[in-house]
């Protein structure tokens, strides 16, 4: 299996034990990324916030430069928010004015043929859960896992095309596969504001807290996420939660490519656990994960 | 009893006119069963709510949509535009509220939010990528909080979770495209 990667800002900075994370267990599992030349910033947020047509313009000039880097057919991204930039791009692209426009901004042919996953679905669809079950030498021993989803990696199903987008299960039937159990939860698919996360910090704060007073209130080891700002959000506010609302939160935050990543094998340090802001070292020890 | 004269009431789509021009969406086809409001997880922030929101652009009420600190507490997170059973992109609307905000440049809350789209902009027109700290450092700075964050950012370099040095993708390729749309726009 041969896919372009499109990792994006987030994980060349904040968000880096994703991309490392994601690129040892493709490697294992014998998933070929291949990462899009010179690619650039989807625009994110600010982006379809303050310029609808950059907002559009931006992720088409990747998936154009799909093109340049191979003769890969489809497109996965890592991060929710890239994921959806490029989705709603190629939803909006149907409209063969606009497409024009765009093309003539990017200077390049916009190509209509590609198939853009979230690195989620490419592990739980494409190559599925029972085959990842096959390679695991570890097994994540009953470890309770909330599984988060966030906003962007269904929402909203007109652009993700998800059936399920309410109540995903995607992640958890993953987790099961590692030896882990899904927790029945609220929040799974609530927002961390993470659009806000250098402006209104206030809001971030307030429903990061939901989040993670959810997760501890049925009982959960730790959570499980597929998005770089939502985990700089669960893992890096703690500590400023736990000041301003008298908390006592210290849950570990995994990617859920870290977590496959124990379970094939992978030591942790290679997985990036070290650099989580909220430690995990422990926490692996304790349970017998390293 | 005191009885008040019957005024003549004008209504103004205009407004509605323009967020329909601009995002396709037709908010005259809300009918306000407040299903966004109800799962908007920004809403205890908001002075009004996105079914408020609605109703203002129906009515052509500008000021009461565009003034209040509603739509700069829109999080994106695409609840509403989810569930909403007249299939009005609620999101989007509220985009294109905000867009129409910048442009004439209304004053926002705290107008950092259009401060730091700016800066997120003009950050990828001249390097193609982010560059965090340099963002977060204007940001911080222009908005008068220039110790804001401190312990997190200082926490992040030690774990190498942020580059020390932009990198530069193309920026004279990227410059283009942004003139090319500037010229598009007019
Ligand atoms: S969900 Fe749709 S129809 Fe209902 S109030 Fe909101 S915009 Fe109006
Ligand atoms: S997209 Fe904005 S208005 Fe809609 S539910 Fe989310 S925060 Fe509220």
């Amino acid at each position: 299996m041969k896919l372009a990667y499109y990792p994006g800002c987030s994980l060349h900075s904040t968000g880096i034990e994703y991309d490392i994370s994601t690129k040892r267990v493709c490697e294992k599992l014998g998933i070929e990324l291949v990462e899009i030349k010179d690619w650039i910033c989807c625009g994110s947020t600010p982006a379809h916030q303050r310029d609808d047509l950059m907002s559009i313009a931006l992720p088409a000039k990747n998936l154009a430069q799909v093109r340049e880097t191979g003769d890969m057919k489809e497109v996965c991204a890592p991060c929710a928010s890239c994921y959806s930039r490029l989705k709603f791009a190629q939803q909006r692209l149907a409209d063969d004015a606009l497409r024009k426009d765009v093309e003539m901004i990017i200077d390049a042919k916009y190509p209509g043929d590609l198939i853009v996953y979230h690195m989620l679905d490419v592990i739980t669809e494409k190559f599925g859960v029972e085959a990842v079950a096959q390679r695991t030498t570890r097994s994540l021993n009953g470890l309770k896992v909330a599984c988060y989803y966030g906003c962007l990696m269904t929402r909203p199903p007109k652009v993700t095309g998800k059936g399920q987008f309410e109540n995903p299960t995607q992640m958890e039937s993953l987790i099961q596969a590692l030896g882990g159990v899904g927790v029945d939860w609220n929040m799974k698919t609530f927002c961390c504001g993470a659009a806000f996360a250098l402006t209104k910090t206030d809001v971030v704060l307030e429903l990061t807290r939901k989040i993670l007073a959810d997760a501890e209130s049925v009982g959960a080891d730790v959570i499980s996420v597929g998005c770089p700002l939502c985990h700089a959000n669960l893992d890096g506010r703690q500590t400023q939660i736990n000041a301003k609302f008298n908390t006592k939160f210290n849950i570990p935050i995994f990617y859920f490519t870290q977590l496959m990543g124990l379970a094939l094998g992978i030591e942790p340090k290679d997985l990036g656990l070290h650099k989580h802001i909220t430690e995990v070292g422990d926490f692996l020890k304790e349970r017998a994960l390293t | 009893m005191k009885v008040v004269k019957q005024q003549d009431i004008k209504l103004d789509s205009s407004f509605a006119e323009e967020i329909a021009k601009r995002s396709g969406e037709n908010v005259f086809l809300c009918y306000q069963c407040k299903k966004c409001a109800s799962g908007c997880p920004s809403r205890m922030f908001m002075d009004s709510t996105p079914t408020q929101l609605m109703r203002y652009a129906q009515l052509g009420m500008v000021d009461e949509a565009m003034k209040k600190n509603t739509i700069w507490y829109c999080v994106s997170c695409q609840t509403c535009s989810t569930r909403c059973p007249a299939d009005i992109d609620i999101a989007h609307v509220i985009d294109t509220m905000r867009i129409i905000g910048q442009e004439k440049k209304l004053k926002a809350d705290d107008n950092k939010l259009p401060l730091f789209n700016r800066l997120w902009m003009t950050m990828i027109r001249f390097m193609g990528r982010a560059y965090e700290p340099g963002l977060v450092g204007s940001l911080n700075f222009l908005s008068g909080k220039p110790t804001k964050d401190m312990a997190l950012g200082m926490k992040m370099i030690k774990k190498g979770k942020l580059k020390l040095f932009p990198s530069f993708k193309k920026p004279f390729a990227m410059m283009k495209m942004f003139s090319r749309a500037k010229k598009l726009r007019k």
